[in-house]
C-alpha cells in the first residue's frame, strides 16, 4: 500500500511490496478459516454425540449397581411389650399386637388417637401364639384351648379434602379347632393360596408337645366369602424326628415345615390321606452347633431364609433335584455370617429381600443375588422390625419399646454385578445359571436379569448369519471383481444394492412366515444342499480345467457361466429332491406307536441323538435371512476392496502365468485383506444389532446353547421384546439400558480391534 | 478373448516375407482433420509420398520399411504377420508385421499412443484382460501360435516374461516376489526356489543389495530396485521373450542406467522386445530397432540404420527430433 500523499504515478513506477503481491485475498482467507471451524465443530459435535450418549446411558444403568440407601426419618413411641408389629403400605398407622391380646394401631403422619381392638375378647380366648403374614395382613392367633384363629388386617384409604387417612380394619374370624387334645397352642401359622389352605400349630397338651395341621376349605357363596370350615385335620407328632420349636405352613397350602430344638426341618406335604413326611434336612449340620435360630419364609414361600445359633445364614430353596421327580429343601445360598442369634426378623411383601437382626445389627438381604443390600449397627437393639408395602420404610421397636422409622431407598434390589453377569442359583431351579426372564405371571415371581444368556444370543446369530454370509458375500465379490465378464458385473452390482435395501422387518417376514416352515419339514433336503451345491462347484472347476483348452477358450466368460449356473441349479434341485430320500435312509426314530417300525423326521431325530431341541423358529432360518441381510454389506465392501487391487498387480502376476485364481487368491486377496476385514468387520456390527429379522424369525428365548435348531434372543431383540413391559426407571428399563451398553461396548470393541488389525494388514499389503 | 476375424482389412494368403515392402490396402476411414494438420506441419509436399500420414490421407495402403539385415537368414523367435487390432470400434494396429530374431534385442520407438504397448502386449495375450478388444493376422512364438483359440494362454505367459512400465512388485517379500513364477507352477523345494532366487537377482544385478534382506517387503525397495526386481521376477521362470514396456520411465537416470546395463546382459540370454520413447536408450541398448507410427510399423531395421540411415521420411523426422 502506497502513502496517499505521495504522487500516483510513483505508485506505479514502485511495485508493490512482495508481501501485498503475494497476499491471499481476504475472502478467501474468511472462507477458508469459517470452513475449517465449520468442519472442526462437525467434527467435535460428532465427538460429543456419541460421548453423550455414551454418558447417558452410563447414567440410565449407574443406579442399577448401588446399594440401598436407609437413614433414620422419625421415632416415636410404640405400645409396651407387643410381640408382633405391622404395618400400612404408607408406613403411617402401624399396628402392635400386645400381650394382652389387644392390636393397637397408632398414627404416624396425623395425630389419630391410637386405636385398640381387643382381639383376645374377639375370639373368646387368651392369645398364646401369633405369627404374622405381612403380604396378605393375616395374623394367626394360637390360642389358649388348642384352637387357632385368623385376624385379617385391611388398610384402606379414606380420602378427604384431599388428604389421605389411612383406616385400619380388622376382621377377626371364629376359632377353629386344630383337633386333638385341648392345650396351650406355642406357635402356628397359617399358608392360603386362595383355593388350598392350610394349618399348622404346636400345642402343649398335658406337657407334651404335639404338631397338629389341619386342611381347611371356604365356601364361597353368591354374596361373598364363606366360612372356613376344617376338612381334615392331621396330627404329625409320632411324625416329627424332635422337639417341635416352630412350624411355618406354605403359603400354597399345600405343605408345612416344623422346625425342631435338634436343628432339624420336618417337611410335610398334603397327600390324599393327610400329609406324608416329604424331607427331613439339617440345614447346618456342618456347623459344630447345628441348632437353628431362625427359620422363615423369604417372599412366594419357596425359599427359606434360616439362620443358625452361631449366626450363620442360608437360603434353601424347594426345587427337583436332578434325577428325582419331586420338590424338596436344598441349600441354595451363602450369606455372610450374623454375628449371633437373630433376636427379629422380616422380608419384604415384593421382593426377595428379607431384613434379619441380630443383637443391634441390622442387615438387609437380598436372597436371589446372595447379596447384602445394608448392614448396619444401629444405636439400639431392634427386638421388632416390619418393612413397609411400599419397600420406603424400616420400622424397628427396641427393648424400651421406642419406635424408629427409617426411609428406605432400595428402587433395585434385584440388580448387581453378579445378577447381570454371575451365575445365579434362582428359586426352583436344580443348579445355578445364567436365564433372564424378567418378568412373570404371579407377584412372587423371581425377576431373572442375566445378561449372558442374551449375550450368547448375540454372538449366536451373529454367528450363524456370518457363517453363511460369510462365504457367499467373499466369494461373490471376488467373483464379481476377478472374474465375471464386465456385462455380469454390471448388472450384479445393482442387484446387490436393491437387496441390502430390503428392509429388515420384510426379510424377517419372510423369514418367519415363508422360510421357517419350509426349513422346518426340509432340513435334509437343506443339509443336502449345502453340501452339494459347494462340492458341485469343486467338481465342476476341476472338470473345467480337465476339459481342452480350445473349448475353455470357445466358451469364454459367458459360457463358463453358464455351464456353472446349469451345474450349481442341477446340484441345487438334487439336494431338494434327494433330502426327503435321506431323511428315509438316515434320520429315523423308532414309531413309539408301532414297535420295529420307524419314522423318518429329521425333526424328531435330531433330539433323540443329539439331545438338543427342535424349534420351527430356529437359528438356520435366521442365519439364512440375516445373512442375506448381511450379504450385501460385505459384497459391496470387499467388492470394492477387490476392485481397487492396482490393476498392474494383476497384470503382472497374470504376465508370470498364473491362473486368474492363482492371481486372486496370492495377490489380490492379500492386498485387499485390509478391505475384506472391513467389510467383515461392517457385516459383524450389522449382525450384532440386527433386531426385526431376530425378532421375528426366532422364539425369542434366551437360552444359552448353539444348537443351531433352537431360537436365541439377542440384545437387541431384547429391547425391541421388554421395552412395552418396563416401566421408566425401573430395574427392568435399567437392565435395557445395560444391554443398550452391552451391545454399544460390542461393537465399539469389534471396530476397535477390527480398525487395529486393518491398520495392520493395510500397512502389510501397502501397494506403492 | 479369443481373437476374431475382422471384418475389414483381414489377412489372406501366405504371411508376407520379411524383406519385402508390405503394402496393403487400407479401408480406414477419412482422415481426421488432425492428421491434415500434422501433414501439413511436418510434411512437405515433395515427400508427401514418403509419409504415413500422407498415404492416410491420400487414403492410400501404407507400407512397412524392412531392412534386408532383419530379413538375412536369422531364426526369429516371435513372428507377427499382417497383424490387426481394435479397441472396440477404434483400430490402434493397421497390418503390422514383424519378426523377432532369437536372442537380440529389438527396441520398439514411436510417438506415444503409437500402439507400440499394444504391440507388446499381444505378444503375452495381456490384452486379453481388456473386453473390447479384437485382433486379426498372425502371432507366433516359436511354433505356438499365440491368437488361436487353441492357445493355453497360461502356458504362452509362462513362456514370455513381462516387465511393465511402472514397477509392480507384489505386496510379498523380496523372496517371494522372485519366486512367485516358480510358485504358481507348483514348485515347492525350498533349496530350488533358493537358487532361482539368487540366479534371478544376480542376472537383474540386485543380489548385492538385497541378498541380507530378502524375506523384508519388496515394498521397502527404492524405485529402481523395486524395477530390478520385476526384471529378477520376469527371468526367474527363464522365458523365452522378454517383454518390456518402457521400463525406465518412470526411473531416475542411475536406476536408468543400471537397468539398461542389465538389459545389455541380457542380450543373448534372452530375447528382449523393450518399448521405449527414449531414442538414445534403444539406441544404446538394441540390436533392431522398429518405428511404429499411427498405429503401423514404418521402418524396421539394425538400430543403427534406423537411426544413421532412416530409409523413411517420417523415421528420420522422428529421430532428428523433428516430431514425437
Ligand atoms: N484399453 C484401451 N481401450 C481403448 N483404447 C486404447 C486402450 N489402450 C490403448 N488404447 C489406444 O490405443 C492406442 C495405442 O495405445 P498404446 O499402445 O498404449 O500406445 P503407446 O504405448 O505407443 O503409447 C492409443 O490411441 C490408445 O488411445
Ligand atoms: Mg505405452
Amino acid at each position: 500500500m502506497s502513502d496517499s500523499t505521495e504522487p500516483s504515478h510513483l505508485d506505479r513506477a514502485t511495485p508493490a511490496p512482495a508481501g501485498a503481491r503475494v497476499a491471499t485475498r481476504r475472502s478467501v482467507l474468511l472462507l477458508d478459516r469459517a470452513m475449517s471451524l465449520i468442519i472442526r465443530l462437525g467434527g467435535i459435535g460428532i465427538i460429543v454425540a456419541v460421548l453423550g450418549i455414551f454418558v447417558f446411558i452410563l447414567w440410565q444403568i449407574l443406579p442399577l449397581f448401588r446399594g440401598a440407601a436407609v437413614e433414620l426419618a422419625s421415632s416415636g413411641r410404640a405400645p409396651p411389650g407387643a410381640r408382633l408389629m405391622l404395618v400400612d403400605e404408607w408406613s403411617e398407622r402401624p399396628g402392635f399386637l400386645g400381650a394382652d391380646g389387644t392390636l393397637t394401631f397408632i398414627d404416624l403422619v396425623g395425630d389419630a388417637p391410637a386405636e385398640s381392638i381387643d382381639l383376645a375378647g374377639r375370639v373368646g380366648a387368651q392369645i398364646t401364639a401369633a405369627h404374622l403374614r405381612p403380604t396378605t395382613g393375616t395374623i394367626a392367633l394360637g390360642l389358649e384351648d388348642g384352637s387357632f384363629a385368623l385376624a385379617d388386617v385391611n388398610y384402606r384409604a379414606e380420602f378427604d379434602d384431599g388428604r389421605r387417612r389411612v383406616v385400619p380394619e380388622v376382621n377377626v374370624g371364629a376359632p377353629i379347632d386344630l383337633g386333638g387334645g385341648r392345650g396351650r397352642v406355642l406357635d402356628v401359622d397359617y399358608g392360603d393360596s386362595g383355593r388350598d389352605k392350610v394349618a399348622a400349630a404346636i400345642v402343649e397338651v398335658e406337657g407334651k408337645l404335639e404338631v397338629r395341621a389341619v386342611v381347611l376349605t371356604q365356601r364361597r357363596t353368591l354374596v361373598g366369602a364363606g366360612r372356613i370350615e376344617v376338612r381334615g385335620a392331621f396330627d404329625a407328632t409320632p411324625l416329627v424326628g424332635g422337639t417341635p420349636k416352630a412350624v411355618l405352613a406354605s403359603s400354597k397350602g399345600d405343605s408345612f415345615l416344623v422346625v425342631t430344638d435338634e436343628g432339624e426341618i420336618d417337611y410335610f406335604f398334603a397327600v390324599d390321606s393327610g400329609f406324608e413326611l416329604r424331607q427331613r434336612f439339617s440345614p447346618f449340620e456342618d456347623q459344630p452347633d447345628p441348632r437353628i435360630s431362625m427359620a422363615e419364609f423369604i417372599f412366594g414361600d419357596v425359599s427359606l431364609a434360616l439362620v443358625g445359633v452361631d449366626g450363620t445364614n442360608r437360603v434353601f430353596s424347594l426345587f427337583v433335584p436332578e434325577g428325582q421327580s419331586v420338590r424338596t429343601w436344598g441349600r441354595t445360598k451363602q450369606f455372610p455370617p450374623l454375628p449371633g442369634p437373630v433376636s427379629a426378623y422380616t422380608k419384604s411383601t415384593r421382593t426377595k429381600a428379607f431384613l434379619v437382626v441380630a443383637g443391634s445389627l441390622a442387615s438387609l438381604r437380598f436372597s436371589t443375588t446372595e447379596s447384602i443390600r445394608w448392614q448396619e449397627e444401629l444405636p439400639f437393639a431392634p427386638r421388632l422390625v416390619a418393612i413397609s408395602g411400599k419397600n420406603d420404610r424400616i420400622l424397628f421397636v427396641d427393648e424400651s419399646s421406642r419406635l424408629h422409622v427409617y426411609a428406605l431407598s432400595d428402587p433395585h434390589p434385584e440388580a448387581s454385578w453378579r445378577a447381570f453377569f454371575g451365575r445365579i442359583w434362582y428359586e426352583g431351579a436344580d443348579r445355578p445359571g445364567f436365564e433372564w426372564q424378567s418378568t412373570g405371571g404371579t407377584d412372587d415371581f423371581e425377576p431373572k436379569l442375566s445378561m449372558v444368556p442374551l449375550l450368547i444370543g448375540t454372538l449366536k446369530g451373529t454367528f450363524y448369519a456370518l457363517l453363511f454370509a460369510v462365504p457367499i458375500a467373499v466369494s461373490a465379490a471376488m467373483y464379481a471383481s476377478q472374474f465375471a465378464h464386465w456385462k455380469v458385473r454390471a448388472f450384479v452390482k445393482p442387484l446387490m444394492e436393491v437387496m441390502a435395501s430390503l428392509p429388515s422387518v420384510v426379510l424377517g417376514f419372510l423369514a418367519a412366515l415363508w422360510l421357517a416352515p419350509i426349513i422346518e419339514t426340509r432340513v435334509p433336503s437343506v443339509l443336502l444342499m449345502l453340501l452339494l451345491i459347494p462340492s458341485a462347484g469343486v467338481v465342476l472347476g476341476l472338470l473345467w480345467s480337465a476339459a481342452p483348452v480350445a473349448v475353455r477358450n470357445r466358451a469364454g466368460l459367458f459360457g463358463e457361466l453358464t455351464v456353472l449356473l446349469c451345474g450349481l441349479l442341477v446340484a441345487g434341485a438334487l439336494g431338494w429332491i434327494g433330502g426327503p430320500l435321506l431323511e428315509r435312509l438316515v434320520f429315523t426314530v423308532p414309531d413309539p406307536a408301532e414297535p420295529g417300525r420307524r419314522i423318518a423326521d429329521f425333526r424328531l431325530w435330531w433330539p433323540a441323538f443329539t439331545g438338543a431341541d427342535f424349534q420351527q423358529r430356529n437359528s438356520l432360518v435366521v442365519g439364512f435371512m440375516m445373512g442375506f441381510a448381511v450379504i450385501p454389506i460385505i459384497f459391496t465392501i470387499a467388492e470394492d476392496a477387490l476392485s481397487n487391487v492396482p490393476q498392474s498387480l494383476r497384470s503382472g502376476s497374470l504376465a508370470l502365468g498364473a491362473s486368474r485364481w492363482q492371481t486372486a487368491v496370492r495377490i489380490v486377496l492379500p492386498t485387499a485383506s485390509a478391505g475384506i476385514f472391513s467389510a467383515l468387520m461392517i457385516g459383524l456390527g450389522r449382525a450384532v444389532g440386527e433386531t426385526m429379522i431376530v425378532l421375528m424369525a426366532t422364539g425369542n428365548t434366551p437360552i444359552m446353547d448353539f444348537n443351531i435348531f433352537s431360537g436365541m434372543r439377542t440384545l437387541s431383540a431384547n429391547i425391541a421384546v421388554e421395552l412395552p413391559e418396563a416401566p421408566h426407571h425401573g430395574t427392568l428399563y435399567r437392565a435395557l439400558f445395560l444391554g443398550a451398553m452391552l451391545l454399544f461396548l460390542m461393537t465399539f470393541a469389534v471396530n476397535t480391534v477390527a480398525e487395529v488389525l486393518r491398520q495392520h494388514l493395510r500397512e502389510r499389503f501397502r501397494t506403492i | 478373448m479369443p481373437s476374431r476375424e475382422l471384418d475389414r482389412g483381414a489377412v489372406t494368403g501366405a504371411p508376407h516375407a520379411a524383406g519385402t515392402v508390405a503394402v496393403r490396402p487400407d479401408a480406414d476411414p477419412a482422415p481426421s482433420s488432425i492428421l491434415a494438420e500434422r501433414a501439413s506441419r511436418f510434411v512437405s509436399a515433395d515427400d508427401r509420398s514418403d509419409s504415413v500420414i500422407a498415404a492416410i490421407l491420400a487414403n492410400r495402403p501404407t507400407a512397412t520399411v524392412v531392412h534386408a539385415e532383419v530379413a538375412e537368414d536369422v531364426p526369429h523367435i516371435v513372428k507377427i504377420r499382417g497383424f490387426s487390432l481394435h479397441y472396440g470400434e477404434k483400430q490402434a494396429l493397421h497390418d503390422v508385421s514383424l519378426d523377432v530374431p532369437v536372442g537380440k534385442v529389438v527396441a520398439l520407438i514411436g510417438p506415444s499412443g503409437c500402439g507400440k504397448s499394444t504391440l507388446i502386449r499381444c505378444v503375452n495375450r495381456l490384452n486379453d484382460l481388456i473386453d473390447s478388444v479384437r485382433t486379426s493376422g498372425v502371432l507366433t512364438i516359436g511354433e505356438t501360435s499365440v491368437l488361436g483359440p487353441e492357445t493355453d494362454v497360461i502356458g504362452l505367459r509362462k513362456r514370455v516374461g513381462m516387465v511393465f512400465q511402472k514397477s509392480n512388485p507384489f505386496p510379498k517379500s523380496i523372496f517371494e516376489n522372485v519366486v512367485y513364477g516358480l510358485r504358481i507352477a507348483g514348485e515347492g523345494r525350498r533349496s530350488v526356489l533358493r537358487e532361482v532366487c539368487e540366479r534371478s537377482l544376480r542376472e537383474a544385478a540386485l543380489w548385492d543389495e538385497v541378498k541380507d534382506r530378502l524375506d523384508e517387503s519388496a515394498l521397502q525397495l527404492s524405485g529402481g530396485q523395486q524395477q530390478r526386481l520385476c526384471i529378477a521376477r520376469a527371468v526367474a521362470t527363464r522365458p523365452e521373450v522378454l517383454l518390456m514396456d518402457e521400463p525406465c520411465s518412470a526411473l531416475d537416470p542411475v536406476a536408468t542406467a543400471k537397468v539398461e546395463e542389465l538389459i545389455g546382459q541380457l542380450r543373448g540370454v534372452y530375447t528382449v522386445m523393450i518399448v521405449t520413447h527414449n531414442m538414445q536408450q534403444a539406441a544404446r541398448v538394441s540390436d533392431y530397432t522398429a518405428f511404429m507410427y499411427l498405429g503401423r510399423l514404418v521402418e524396421y531395421g539394425p538400430t543403427e540404420a534406423i537411426f544413421q540411415n532412416p530409409r523413411c521420411r517420417d523415421t528420420r523426422d522422428y529421430v532428428t527430433g523433428r516430431f514425437g
